[in-house]
């Protein structure tokens, strides 16, 4: 009976540790939402001083990293993927298999220094651009920083189609390039999914790495789809203005506010990619 | 209540006692009053009455899906789903003292697979003693008990090693012993040499007839010759319910249902 | 393309496959050899274990403080949340009900999806503001814990689960109660896997920097902790402050120096753990 008290009262206290963030950030920045209503989650000027906290020029860095970092990391990780599962022999595999074991294990602030002290001046001086820090450095890091995710899962996904499968193509006298795209990677795909979401996840959440190379300035890019300028994401801001709101103002709880709209989605994609698919 | 039921009371007990049993003389050890059993919306069990005499074995034969197994199981708890009366040593093995552990002391089990713990033999057998002193000091009592299990002489000697290098066999008689180490007042078995060599098969019977001088066994098997090798009463189930129990020569020569003697002929006819 | 050979046309496949992953079989060796070689003037035993001599703002010569308060911020979080987390998991597997277990895997996988430095957020509020405990040890190492809690607890679940239901019912068969079969079958079986675990916790904790920055560490002047209620220097947060110091070419190879450092640290738990799974696989 102890044991089963024991367990049960430990369980429950670890169970409230999502409850009591969640809590905590929506009372936090309960103060804003109470002054200004929801309407700043679509304001464009992010000016504390000022009291105005528009979120969507943040909301945009964010997702044109994440998209940018996907649409470089998706193809390549998921072709590495392919070549280590099907082409390469087994030796090779195992290597280049570690090599990206090993590269998941980097620490994001490693990331962060590779970005700010060789990707900013090698897009400076190829692109010709006045300052490297931009939504391009932001998505090619978060690229870098994802593939490994999306090539080991991907591994995986397309290893744990059955060998069968594979002579039932051959037997029909289909080719690999067909082999490939109408039977492994179909079958493969859920676990490919899988993958890009839960990089998503991450890429989303990335702090350090992206403060140094984003350029922090809030504006919306110009035009829209140029991400060749300097800009802003959620966790950027998060991470910069940290230090300079003081608790309890009306900063404090925008800042807290972006913590909480970035937690409600992370958790959504972690739901959705969840392979058990549980009870939401 | 059941519960009140004392072996002096035998067969003089209220209407809740099977009249078949009245005939036997010999008390029982353990009485499975209306035993009903529903998992999944299917009938597993249905109203079972038996009881089992204070020695001996008594075979449980059936076809498949007859829930032989499932009735072992509610036996000693590990199903606690079912609904019905289960007395042992005249206390109803619900309200057990000690709950369904101490019952599990008592009525021990041995599954169909042996399983074997990542452990030594010696520790296996010993596994189920309480405290790690009593276990240090067991030596004696893992012997009686291999010797029992007819397992003592092929592993005298590497009594330390680890007791997956054992054999299915011996595996499975190592289940026995560890089984009988705690010294249960029943043992229930569940067909103990399916998918054994003849070897085993053989030690394991001799075995169960030695075990059966003492304490009553129940035994589960789809081999009808060796339920009459194991003599002592014979129980034929079929779709969840007892449709007759008897000596085990009278139930093979003349069974008296319809359905026992169907599954005899057909059962004698696989074996040709 | 349907028109060309079957043969042409798996080549052609072939290349381009290559050509999309050859950036992923390049990059691994490339970033790994940047960061020694960017290292390399620095990284000496003297680096690794010496310690600050002049102290200015954030730079200092060797990194063993840093490198003492990771590690023990890294522990603390692991010590913490252990507990928790083995208790989460065997309540699974022994006594909760299937509605209960959903709800647990559900809430332990959202938690797993929530940025680290949302939980660095939490914890300025409630630890460091709320409960009065300061920029400090214990702040950082609670919010670590929260972070790596999740991903013992899933560990933990995965390992139970693979212990195949016969062999509990076969102690429980012999009369042994939850607590017996707990301690004596299930520990004993996996506590290698448990194990393993245990050091990709440790490689997590040492890697997360956003959550410490708020709650566990200064910009400058701290080299060993008085107390646990006096902030740390970790490897993490140093190499941070010193990429926002400036162009001094010192300055940069510090901070390549202790990334070469903190990527060993982190390397050597991932592979010790990789190590163990291969070792229990037998």
């Amino acid at each position: 009976m102890m044991l089963r008290w024991w367990l049960s009262i430990s369980t429950l206290l670890s169970s409230l540790t999502i409850v009591l963030v969640l809590g905590f950030l929506l009372q936090s920045s309960w103060p804003l939402i109470q002054q200004q209503g929801i309407a700043f989650i679509i304001g464009t000027e992010w000016y504390p001083f000022e009291s105005l906290f528009g979120m969507l020029p943040a909301l945009i860095g964010t997702i044109w990293a994440v998209a940018l970092a996907l649409l470089i990391a998706l193809p390549c990780g998921v072709a590495a993927a392919i070549l280590c599962a099907e082409l390469l022999p087994k030796p090779l595999r195992g290597s280049v298999r570690f090599g990206m074991e090993l590269m998941a294990g980097v620490p994001s602030v490693v990331y962060g220094l590779l970005g700010m002290w060789l990707l900013l001046p090698l897009l400076e001086s190829q692109l010709n651009l006045l300052t490297g820090r931009t939504l391009l450095a932001a998505g090619l890091l978060l690229a870098l920083m994802i593939l490994p995710t999306i090539m080991v899962l991907s591994e995986d996904a397309i290893r744990a189609v059955q060998q069968s499968q594979r002579e039932a193509a051959k037997n029909l006298g289909i080719g690999w390039d067909a082999t490939l795209w109408r039977v492994l990677l179909p079958q493969a795909w859920p676990g490919i999914r899988v993958a890009t979401l839960l990089a998503t996840g991450r890429a989303m959440g990335e702090t350090v790495a992206v403060m140094l190379v984003v350029g922090s300035i809030d504006r919306i890019p110009e035009p829209f789809y140029n991400f060749l300028q300097p800009a802003q994401t959620l966790t950027s801001r998060i991470g910069r203005e940290m230090v300079e709101a003081s608790v309890g103002s009306l900063h404090w709880a925008a800042l807290l506010f972006c913590g909480l709209m970035l937690a409600v989605v992370a958790m959504g994609i972690a739901l959705l990619s969840d392979r058990r698919r549980m009870v939401i | 209540m059941i519960a009140d039921i004392k072996h002096e009371d035998f067969p003089k007990a209220e209407s809740a006692v099977p009249t078949e049993l009245v005939e036997s003389q010999l008390p029982s050890l353990l009485i499975v009053d209306k035993l009903s059993l529903t998992l999944a919306g299917n009938k597993i069990l249905q109203r079972v009455d038996f009881s089992l005499p204070k020695e001996g074995v008594t075979s449980v034969i059936g076809p498949s899906g007859a829930g032989k197994s499932s009735l072992l199981r509610c036996l000693n708890g590990l199903e606690t789903c079912w609904s019905g009366t289960v007395v042992v040593d005249g206390k109803d093995i619900r309200q057990w003292r000690g709950g369904w552990d101490q019952l599990r002391r008592y009525v021990g089990l041995i599954a169909q697979k042996p399983v074997v713990f990542n452990a030594s033999i010696r520790a296996n057998v010993c596994f189920g003693i309480h405290g790690w002193r009593q276990r240090r000091r067991a030596d004696e009592l893992v012997e009686k008990s291999l010797r029992q299990a007819a397992l003592w002489n092929e592993v005298k000697d590497r009594l330390d090693a680890p007791a997956t290098t054992l054999s299915m066999g011996q595996q499975q008689r190592l289940c026995i012993a560890r089984a009988i180490a705690i010294k249960p007042k029943v043992l229930l078995l569940d067909e103990p040499t399916a998918s054994l060599d003849p070897r085993s098969k053989q030690l394991i019977e001799q075995s169960m007839l030695q075990l059966a001088k003492d304490i009553p066994l129940l035994c589960v098997t789809h081999d009808l010759e060796q339920a009459q090798r194991l003599k002592g009463r014979t129980v034929f189930m079929c779709d969840g319910r007892v449709i007759e129990q008897a000596d085990c020569d009278q139930l093979f020569k003349q069974p008296q249902c319809i359905e026992t003697r169907e599954f005899l002929r057909w059962s004698v006819c696989d074996c040709d | 393309m349907s028109l060309l050979p079957i043969q042409h046309r798996d080549a052609l496949s072939k290349g381009m496959v290559l050509l999309f992953a050859l950036p992923a079989l390049l990059i691994p060796t490339t970033v790994l050899c940047y960061i020694f070689w960017q290292a390399m003037p620095v990284l000496s035993l003297s680096f690794v274990f010496g310690s600050a001599d002049g102290i200015g703002f954030g730079v200092t010569e060797g990194v063993f403080p840093q490198l003492v308060g990771s590690l023990l911020l890294a522990v603390m979080a692991c010590l913490i949340a252990i507990p928790f987390a083995l208790a989460t998991a065997l309540y699974h597997r022994t006594y909760a009900t299937p509605r209960q277990q959903r709800w647990l895997n559900t809430l332990f996988t959202m938690l797993q999806g929530i940025p680290p430095i949302v939980f660095g957020l939490c914890g300025l509020v409630v630890l460091v503001n709320l409960f009065a405990w300061g920029v400090s040890l214990l702040s950082g190492a609670v919010v670590l814990a929260v972070v790596v809690l999740p991903l013992l607890v899933l560990n933990t679940l995965a390992t139970l689960e693979r212990i195949p239901l016969a062999y509990s019912e076969a102690g429980s068969a012999l009369g042994l109660g939850k607590g017996a079969i707990i301690w004596r079958l299930w520990l004993p079986r996996c506590w290698l896997q448990l194990l393993t675990g245990l050091l990709l916790a440790m490689a997590r904790a040492l890697s997360e920097t956003a959550p410490l920055m708020f709650t566990a560490t200064v910009f400058s002047g701290v080299v060993w902790p008085d107390s646990i209620f006096s902030p740390v220097t970790t490897l993490q947060t140093h190499i941070f402050y010193l990429a926002q110091e400036g162009n001094d070419p010192l300055v940069i190879s510090i901070a390549w120096g202790s990334a070469a450092v903190l990527v060993l640290l982190v390397a050597s738990f991932g592979l010790l753990a990789r190590l163990l799974q291969k070792l229990g696989a037998h």
